[in-house]
C-alpha cells in the first residue's frame, strides 16, 4: 500500500502564559490509502493537535505533513484552505454544524465553497445524506436532530467533496455508547464499501477496536502501534 | 465562492438578526436622508434664486459704465465712443443713458423726489428691454415728443394707500438742481413734461428695477444739463445677439478703451458666480449632513465587530471545511454592502420627502418683506420648492455604500484572519 498521508517529525509547542506546553514531540507515521487508523490516547495527549496538523488547520513548529504527495509547508494559507476543501474532510466531537442551515445546506456547504452549481450540489448533498441514513432528515436544522443524527450530517459533509482522507476528532465523544457505536459502524462501513481513508482520534476503545491500526499517543509521543489483531 | 451565493448567505445572516440589522440600517437611512434632504432643499434654493435673478437680469444685456473699481469713476462716454460700442461685433443694439441727480417732480400739490431720473432714447431703449414696459395707464406714443415722460410704478405709488402721483396727460413739473462754480453753487432748471404712461409693477430684482425709474427723452436731458457730444452717456446698455457670447462681447468692448477706463457688467457671469457660491453652500450643508453617515459607519463597525465575535465558531467551521480568508472577508463585506444598499435606497426617497416637510416648516418663518429686491409681488410666502437631483441621489447612494464597506473592512478583516483552531475552540 502506498502512503497517502505522511507525518514526519511533527513538533508543536503551545505557550500558556510563560509556560511552554509541548503538545507533540517528533511524531512520525504514515497512513495508507484505504486505511482506517485510530489514534488512541488520554485527553491532553496531543491527539487533537495532531489531527489539526494533519488536516492543515494548523502548522507544526517542526516537521512536515504530506497528503497525496503535497507538502503542507510549501503551501500558503489559501492553498491550504484549498487542500482542506478538496482533499480533507473533518468530523468534530461537537459536530460543528452551522445552526441556521438545514442538514442539506450544511452538507452542501463545501460544494458551495468549491463553486459547484447549486442544482448539482443539492442533488449530491441529498444523495450523501441518504448514504449516511438521513433520508428523512434532509430539511431539519441541527437543533431539530439528535446528537447521532447531527454527527451523521457532519460525516456526510466531510465526505461531500470526495476527500482523500477523513479526519475525525473524538466523533463519538459527545454521544452515548449505543449511538457512538452506530457512528463507528457507519465510518467502518464507508471505509469498507467506499475505501474511504479515515484517521480517527479517540479515547473510545470501541472505535479503536474497529480500526485497521491503532497508534497510542501519550504526552505528545507515540508510545506504540498495534496492527489489527496484532499485539502492541 | 461565487459572489451571488455570498450575497444570498449574507442576506440570510442579516434576516437572522432582524432587530440588529434594522437598527444598523436605520443609521445609514438617517445619514442619507439628511444628505438628500439638504441637497434637495439646497438645489431648490439655488434654482429659485437663479430663476429670479434671470428674471431680473436680461441675460443678453450688458451694462457699460465709465471708470472701474480700482481706477475710480471715469468721465462720461462721448458720442463717438457710444457709437463705436454699437458697432462692436455681435451687438444687436446699444443705447446711451443719462442718469440725473437732484430731481424733484411736482404735480399740483403732490411731490416726489426719491427716484432714479433717467434720460433714454425711447425707441432704442424699448428694443433693449422689450419685456419691461407694460403700462398700467397710457402708452408710449408712436412719436416721442420732447415733453414725453414715463413713470415707474413705485414712483407713482410711493404710498399705496394714497392716490397715484400722476395719470396720463397730467402736466408734471420737473425741477433739476445743477451744480455751478459760483455761489450758491447751484441753479434750478424747471421743465414741464406730459405724462405719456405709467408702468405696471414688476418688482423684479437686479440692477435695473424700473419700478423706481422715471424716463424722459435723452436729447432733453442733454439740453437741461447743456451737454455736448463729449458728454453723451453716463452708461450704455448693450444688447448682444446671443447671451452665450456676452463674455466675448464684453472683452471686445473693453478692448476699445484704455485699461480700467470702463467696466462692463455681464449678468451671465454674475449669475454664474452666485450659482457657484450657492453650490459651495450646498456642498457645505451636505458635508455637515455627511457626519450623520459617518456616525452610522462607526455604528456598523461596532455591530460587525460584535458579530464577528459571536460568529467566531461559525468562522472556524467555515475555515475548517475549506473557506479561504478572502471568502470570509467577502461574506462580511457583503453584509456591510447590503446594509449600505438598503439604507441608501431607503434614505433617498425619505430625504426627498423630508425636504418637502422642511420646506413647508421653513416657509412659516420667512415672512415676505416689502420692497425686498428678491420679492415678487405675487409671492405670498417665500417658499423653496425642493428639487430632486439624480446626480445627488447617485452620489449619496455611492457614498452610503462606500462608507458601509469602508467601516466594515476592519471587522471583516479581523474575521478573515481568525486562526481556525482558535476559532473552533471558541465557546
Amino acid at each position: 500500500m502506498t502512503a497517502l498521508l505522511e507525518a514526519k517529525g511533527l513538533k508543536k509547542t503551545y505557550r500558556m502564559g510563560k509556560i511552554l506546553v509541548p503538545a507533540l514531540q517528533r511524531v512520525t507515521f504514515d497512513v495508507a490509502e484505504g486505511e482506517f487508523l485510530a489514534v488512541f490516547g488520554p485527553s491532553g495527549s496531543g491527539k487533537s493537535t495532531l489531527l489539526h496538523l494533519l488536516g492543515g488547520l494548523d502548522r507544526p513548529d517542526e516537521g512536515e505533513v504530506f497528503v497525496d504527495g503535497i507538502s503542507f509547508s510549501t503551501l500558503n494559507d489559501n492553498a491550504l484552505a484549498e487542500v482542506r476543501l478538496r482533499k480533507v474532510g473533518f468530523v468534530f466531537q461537537f459536530f460543528n454544524l452551522l445552526p441556521r442551515l438545514t442538514a442539506l445546506r450544511n452538507v452542501e456547504l463545501p460544494l458551495t465553497l468549491a463553486d459547484v452549481p447549486e442544482k448539482d450540489s443539492l442533488k449530491k448533498a441529498e444523495n450523501m445524506l441518504k448514504l449516511v441514513g438521513l433520508r428523512d432528515r434532509i430539511n431539519h436544522r441541527p437543533s431539530e436532530m439528535s446528537g447521532g443524527e447531527q454527527q451523521r450530517v457532519a460525516i456526510a459533509r466531510a465526505l461531500i467533496n470526495d476527500p482523500k482522507i477523513v479526519l475525525a476528532d473524538e466523533p463519538t465523544g459527545n454521544l452515548d455508547t449505543t449511538t457512538g457505536g452506530e457512528i463507528a459502524q457507519l465510518m467502518k462501513r464507508l471505509n469498507d464499501e467506499k475505501g474511504q481513508t479515515f484517521v480517527v482520534v479517540t479515547h473510545d476503545s470501541a472505535i479503536a477496536q474497529t480500526a485497521d491500526r491503532i497508534i497510542y499517543l501519550k504526552d505528545g509521543l507515540i508510545q506504540g502501534v498495534k496492527e489489527k489483531s496484532g499485539r502492541l | 465562492m461565487r459572489l451571488k451565493r455570498i450575497f444570498s448567505m449574507a442576506w440570510g445572516n442579516m434576516k437572522l438578526r432582524k432587530l440588529r440589522t434594522f437598527l444598523t440600517t436605520l443609521g445609514v437611512v438617517i445619514g442619507i436622508t439628511a444628505i438628500i434632504a439638504l441637497a434637495s432643499l439646497g438645489e431648490g434654493f439655488r434654482m429659485s434664486i437663479t430663476e429670479r435673478m434671470e428674471q431680473g437680469f436680461e441675460l443678453d444685456v450688458l451694462t457699460v459704465i465709465p471708470g472701474s473699481l480700482f481706477a475710480g469713476p471715469g468721465r462720461r462716454f462721448t458720442r463717438i465712443q457710444a457709437e463705436n460700442v454699437t458697432k462692436a461685433s455681435n451687438v444687436s443694439i446699444a443705447t446711451p443713458v443719462i442718469q440725473m441727480g437732484n430731481v424733484t417732480l411736482y404735480n399740483e400739490d403732490k411731490k416726489v423726489s426719491a427716484f432714479v431720473a433717467t434720460a433714454v432714447n425711447f425707441t432704442e431703449f424699448l428694443e433693449v428691454f422689450p419685456d419691461r414696459f407694460s403700462f398700467e395707464e397710457g402708452e408710449l406714443p408712436e412719436e416721442v415728443k420732447n415733453d414725453t415722460m414715463i413713470i415707474g410704478y413705485k414712483v407713482n405709488h410711493m404710498n399705496e394707500t394714497e392716490a397715484a402721483f400722476a395719470h396720463p396727460n397730467d402736466k408734471v413739473n420737473m425741477t433739476v438742481s445743477i451744480p455751478t462754480d459760483q455761489p450758491p453753487y447751484f441753479r434750478l432748471e424747471n421743465h414741464t413734461f406730459t405724462v405719456a404712461g405709467t408702468l405696471e409693477r414688476k418688482g423684479t430684482p437686479g440692477l435695473t428695477n424700473f419700478d423706481y425709474w422715471v424716463f424722459i427723452p435723452h436729447n432733453v436731458a442733454m439740453k437741461i444739463y447743456s451737454l455736448t457730444d463729449m458728454d453723451f452717456a453716463d452708461l450704455i446698455f448693450v444688447k448682444v445677439s446671443d447671451s452665450e457670447l456676452s463674455e466675448t462681447v464684453a472683452e471686445d468692448i473693453e478692448d476699445m478703451f484704455p485699461p480700467y477706463q470702463i467696466t462692463v457688467l455681464v449678468p451671465l457671469s454674475f449669475i454664474e458666480q452666485v450659482d457657484s457660491i450657492l453650490n459651495m453652500v450646498q456642498i457645505f450643508l451636505t458635508s455637515i449632513a455627511s457626519i450623520a453617515l459617518l456616525v452610522a459607519g462607526i455604528g456598523i463597525m461596532n455591530i460587525m465587530a460584535v458579530s464577528v465575535m459571536e460568529r467566531t465558531r461559525e468562522i472556524g467551521i467555515l475555515k475548517a471545511v475549506g473557506a479561504k480568508n478572502r471568502t470570509i472577508l467577502t461574506m462580511f463585506l457583503a453584509e456591510a454592502a447590503l446594509i449600505g444598499i438598503v439604507g441608501s435606497l431607503t434614505g433617498v426617497p425619505a430625504g426627498y420627502g423630508i425636504s418637502h416637510v422642511l420646506s413647508y416648516v421653513l416657509s412659516g418663518f420667512a415672512t415676505p418683506q416689502e420692497n425686498h429686491v428678491f420679492q415678487r409681488p405675487e409671492v405670498e410666502r417665500a417658499t423653496i420648492v425642493p428639487v430632486f437631483s439624480w446626480e445627488w441621489a447617485f452620489i449619496a447612494v455611492i457614498f452610503g455604500i462606500a462608507i458601509c464597506i469602508l467601516f466594515g473592512l476592519y471587522p471583516a478583516r479581523k474575521a478573515a484572519k481568525l486562526d481556525p483552531v482558535e476559532a473552533l475552540r471558541y465557546e
